[in-house]
């Protein structure tokens, strides 16, 4: 895939998210679900942190969650 | 979350929300903290845990971890994270097991026969140096600051130390809201600077191993940068995609891994000093949905990344959650499937000394898969009033990873374990307050 070909996927990918989003959501009286824990996207960070380090020094892939890097030289 | 201002009835709604407060005060006049120190810790909350890693038969770690925050009534926050590693075991040297000893020298080592700076490696087994060990700190911090009412700035440091490698990293995010704020587009970029001091010197790369050719110091650094979408999708299901891409350059090989050098028969030459190219540059896309039940929610993620050294890999994690009708105690199976395609410079072995520019015989850029299971049990506590107060949880990982497509062994490296699976348990308690 080309950069232009790229390029055109996220346009069109971006401007169809942001019309479709706005089509989408809840009100704030409807978070109640969202509000809990277990929907926190970092509700877990020490598990988070912890896997990321093990899956860091056994793989060649890490991050994608946030800012990718590990602080480490083990890999 | 901060509702829409509205222009009518301003004053008697005040009104209203110092009764409630006041009301809410009086009820809570009991359980106001007694003392200075419960009064300053009580905005803040703490997570922590001790982790214990094991390889079967390699390396084991202990792994404390602290984390501290306090939010504030403006929506700013303020987190810091300590971390300690200690790991010791043995670590695969990157060498082809073979059908003849096989003697080692230890990264401070300059001689193969320096009693503790030296290790001997039994027939047929993968060449480990079993006095591997090392010790990290790690210091992370960040700063989350409202700068208007839909738009959030986010800023993180990160220092970590041990005996061999330093490194810093920084990373600033804004995030803006939109559509009643159940959408959100955030915005990042991060800056990291390694620092990597070898014991026993830096290799020089593809050197033949026995003539000990070591130099100095070496750094590394990488910027990063992340676009992030977060969407609710309804009154259970929210939703996000990451896209991600960094790029590292200066010494980025491990400077303890060598590579084997056969001959046709398969008998062992020598060995070589791996070498890695000098920049790396990576994409990642990450999709991650939770979905809410009543009683249970469940989390899917998948991120595929590639990167110019010719490595793919896709990620597959699922994890559900149950709790109990009390809400008070919960289960988490997790699932987590991996799969690598191999760098392009990757092998097992070479046949002759070098022509190649890179070359690396470390199993972690080998094709591979690897399964995870795991298991969280979760018992919340309660404060005297029956109020959710902490939480106590621990939980078990399984992980084993495979390698694929391993070329065989030519001659006398027939038949040998080449490529041995790798197989580690993890075990956690954290506490939450």
């Amino acid at each position: 895939m080309n950069h232009r070909t790229l390029g055109s996927f996220l346009i069109v990918g971006a401007a169809i998210l942001v019309t479709g989003c706005a089509s989408v959501g809840v009100k704030p009286w409807q978070r109640d679900l969202l509000s809990r824990q277990d929907m926190q996207l970092n509700g877990n960070a020490i598990d988070d942190a912890v896997d990321d380090h093990l899956y860091f020094s056994k793989e060649a892939s890490s991050g994608g969650r946030s800012f990718a890097g590990g602080g480490c030289g083990c890999n | 979350m901060q509702l829409k201002r509205e222009e009518g009835g301003v004053r008697h709604r005040l009104i209203a929300a110092s009764c409630a407060l006041l009301s809410a005060s009086a009820g809570r006049a009991e359980e106001a903290p007694n003392t200075g120190i419960e009064r300053a810790l009580s905005d803040w909350s703490l997570e922590s845990a001790l982790a214990y890693y094991h390889e079967d038969g390699r390396v084991q770690a202990i792994e404390p971890v602290v984390s501290v925050s306090k939010a504030y009534g403006d929506g700013a926050s303020i987190g810091l994270n300590l971390t300690f590693d200690a790991l010791s075991g043995a670590s695969p040297n990157g060498a082809s097991p073979s059908r003849t000893p096989q003697t080692f020298a230890s990264p401070s080592g300059k001689s193969f026969t320096g009693g503790k700076h030296s290790y001997a490696i039994a027939p047929g087994d993968l060449p480990e140096d079993p006095h591997y060990s090392d010790l990290r700190a790690a210091l992370g911090a960040d700063w989350t600051l409202p700068l208007e009412r839909l738009l959030t700035a986010n800023f993180g440091a990160k220092f970590s130390y041990e005996d061999d490698f330093y490194s810093g990293s920084v990373n600033a995010l804004l995030a803006r809201d939109f559509n009643e704020k159940n959408t959100t587009v955030s915005f990042g970029a991060s800056y990291e600077a390694d620092s990597l001091h070898p014991i026993g010197g830096t290799p020089v790369p593809l050197t033949n191993y026995a003539l000990f050719e070591k130099t100095g110091d070496q750094s590394k650094d990488g910027t990063g940068l992340l676009l992030s979408l977060t969407q609710v999708m309804s009154r259970n299901w929210l939703s996000e995609v990451n896209l991600s891409v960094d790029r590292f350059t200066g010494y980025l090989n491990d400077p303890y891994k060598i590579i084997s050098v056969i001959d046709a028969a398969g008998d062992v030459r020598g060995y070589v000093y791996e070498n890695r190219p000098d920049s790396r540059t990576r994409r990642s896309v990450y999709l991650d949905n939770r979905v809410a039940w009543e009683r249970s929610s469940a989390g899917v993620s998948l991120r595929y990344m590639t990167d110019d050294w010719g490595i793919h890999s896709e990620t597959v994690q699922l994890h559900l959650q149950w709790w109990t009708a009390e809400r008070d105690k919960y289960v988490q199976p997790t699932l987590r499937w991996y799969r690598q395609s191999a760098a392009d410079f990757y092998t097992p072995w070479l046949y002759t000394a070098p022509d190649l520019s890179s070359a690396s015989s470390d199993s972690r850029l080998a094709a591979l898969q690897a399964l995870t299971y795991g298991l969280k049990y979760g018992i919340k506590l309660r404060d005297k009033l029956g109020r959710e107060s902490s939480e106590f949880n621990v939980r078990i990982e399984y992980y084993q990873q495979t390698q694929e497509n391993g070329l065989p062994g030519p001659g006398a490296l027939r038949g040998l374990d080449l490529y041995p699976d790798l197989k580690a348990i993890l075990v956690q308690i954290g506490f939450r307050y």
